[in-house]
């Protein structure tokens, strides 16, 4: 039992710093999709991005070229 | 201790050696052969009552075997097999009596691989009056009812300080306080109480030496102590101290949060074609330590909805972070006034470096209204959050609940051979 309690103790702990450190950091549950090297010129022709998600307007989102 | 001096007869029915260890306390005997019950008193042991029953038992622990209890050696004089008769079902214990000529006489009662290591009382407990479940009280512990029988001795072994028949009937009141339970007989003549202590069935087989390993016990018994009863209370404990952590984590978090406030620009859209709406939002700067952006769209939307592809993009590591929000809002009256949707959407980016920044954001407004939209987009840095601290509450919790109800499920399992037992859905 006592072996029991320890464990508890230590996931304890362990959750608590995991969620000190979420916080900290700034974690999330959701993440956006994250894309690399977007070229400088998107700031001057924005119409040129091609996001990851586009919405058809049937409420289905469709992942971009 | 001082072997004790006995003496040694032959029955008079079978002719087998009977051994008297208890002497003058002897009443009567019961042969370990035929299972006649003689007159202990008489010299010639005259028989009392012949064994017609159907069924023999053999004690688990044999006669003359001598064991230490509670630091006193004491040998197994005498055995029977009591039954009573629930609901039609017929219950069996056996019992063993056990001599010191010292310490006098102690009781080992075993059903379904459960031992109690049993002693009379010399006080009567105290019963307690009122409400649907008696009390009674013994040495400062309160004892609840457990189960009223009709217990019957069914059959016989050995030498007993009392005139013992088969068929003997006594009126029985059980009261448990795990691991204790206080029992009462009563029959016309007397009225005795004895305490019986839960023992584990290795106890008993270490304080006699029996060879092999004991029965496992079967279910829960009446005083069966739960091992993991302080468990689920410690562990109880142990969470309410974490819990009382994340909380003050929590307050800390909700003080220290920065919030800074890095965008807030109003914008408007009226075309309905999204591929001319994208624009980009002036470079702001995301300063401090690695933490999330949260965006909070607040729009003027009526009866229509709005599609966001937003894009939060490092202006010098060409780094983006890509999410599309969908925005809607519908209200009327139809046997009275109803809404659905909101005007107000908000996101959090995570984990998001320090640096140079920018909005792509390219809204795409619905058709179901011609009016355009304005909205508000607002950028923050370091905002708290909920959900973690729900969530690592609520696997916190997860060990107690589950030791609880273990605790609970072996409370039910104990209170089902009772005259309490909790309604099954077959009772109902």
């Amino acid at each position: 039992m006592m072996r029991h309690h320890l464990l508890y103790s230590l996931f304890g702990v362990l959750l608590i710093a995991t969620l000190a450190m979420a916080e900290w950091r700034g974690w999330s549950l959701t993440r956006p999709t994250e894309v690399k090297n977007v070229p400088r010129s998107v700031r001057d022709n924005p119409g040129s991005y091609r996001p990851a998600y586009l919405y058809t307007g049937s409420g289905r989102y469709l992942r971009g070229k | 201790m001082v072997a004790p001096r006995v003496k040694g007869l032959n029955c008079p029915r079978c002719g087998a050696a009977i051994e008297l260890r208890s002497g003058e306390l002897a009443q009567t005997v019961a042969c370990p052969s035929c299972a006649a019950i003689l007159d202990a008193k008489d010299p010639n042991l005259r028989v009392l009552q012949e064994f017609t029953g159907k069924m023999r038992y053999q004690p688990r622990i044999p006669l003359g075997t001598r064991g230490t209890l509670k630091g006193d050696q004491y040998e197994v004089i005498g055995f029977q097999v009591r039954g009573i008769r629930v609901d039609d079902v017929d219950y069996h214990w056996s019992e063993y009596l056990l001599w010191n000529p010292y310490k006098g006489f102690r009781y080992l009662t075993e059903y379904d691989g459960h031992w109690n290591d049993v002693v009379v009382v010399k006080n009567t407990p105290e019963e307690k009056e009122g409400g649907r479940q008696p009390t009674v009280g013994y040495l400062g512990e309160t004892f609840k009812h457990f189960q009223t029988a009709t217990a019957k001795t069914q059959f016989v072994l050995g030498e007993f300080p009392w005139e013992i028949r088969l068929g003997d009937t006594a009126e029985t009141r059980d009261f448990v306080s795990p691991p204790h339970m206080l029992s009462e007989e009563r029959t016309a003549d007397e009225r005795t109480w004895s305490l019986g202590t839960y023992v584990t069935p290795q106890y008993i087989w270490q304080a006699f030496k029996l060879p092999g390993t004991p029965p496992a016990p079967r279910g829960v018994y009446a005083d069966q102590p739960d091992a993991n009863a302080a468990g689920a209370g410690s562990l109880g404990k142990i969470f309410r101290l974490f819990a009382a952590i994340i909380v003050a984590l929590f307050v800390v978090r909700q003080i220290t949060a920065r919030r800074d406030l890095v965008l807030r620009q109003v914008y408007s859209v009226a075309s309905h074609n999204p591929d001319s709406t994208a624009f980009v939002t002036p470079v702001f700067t995301l300063a401090g330590r690695t933490s999330n952006v949260r965006l909070t769209l607040e729009t003027d939307l009526e009866n229509n909805w709005a599609y966001f592809s937003l894009a939060l993009i490092n202006e010098q590591t060409g780094t983006a972070y890509d999410m599309g929000r969908e925005v809607s809002y519908y209200h009327g009256y139809d046997d009275g006034a109803w809404s659905e949707g909101s005007r107000t959407d908000r996101a959090t980016i995570p984990t998001v470096p320090s640096g140079h920044y920018y909005l792509r954001v390219q809204p795409e407004l619905g058709s179901d209204a011609e009016r355009p939209m304005n909205f508000l987009l607002t950028v923050q840095r370091d905002m708290p959050g909920v959900a973690f601290f729900v969530l690592a509450l609520g696997v916190l919790a997860v060990p107690p609940l589950f030791a609880t109800f273990r605790h609970h499920a072996f409370e039910q399992m104990r209170w089902r051979e009772s005259d309490y037992a909790p309604l099954s859905s077959d009772d109902e």
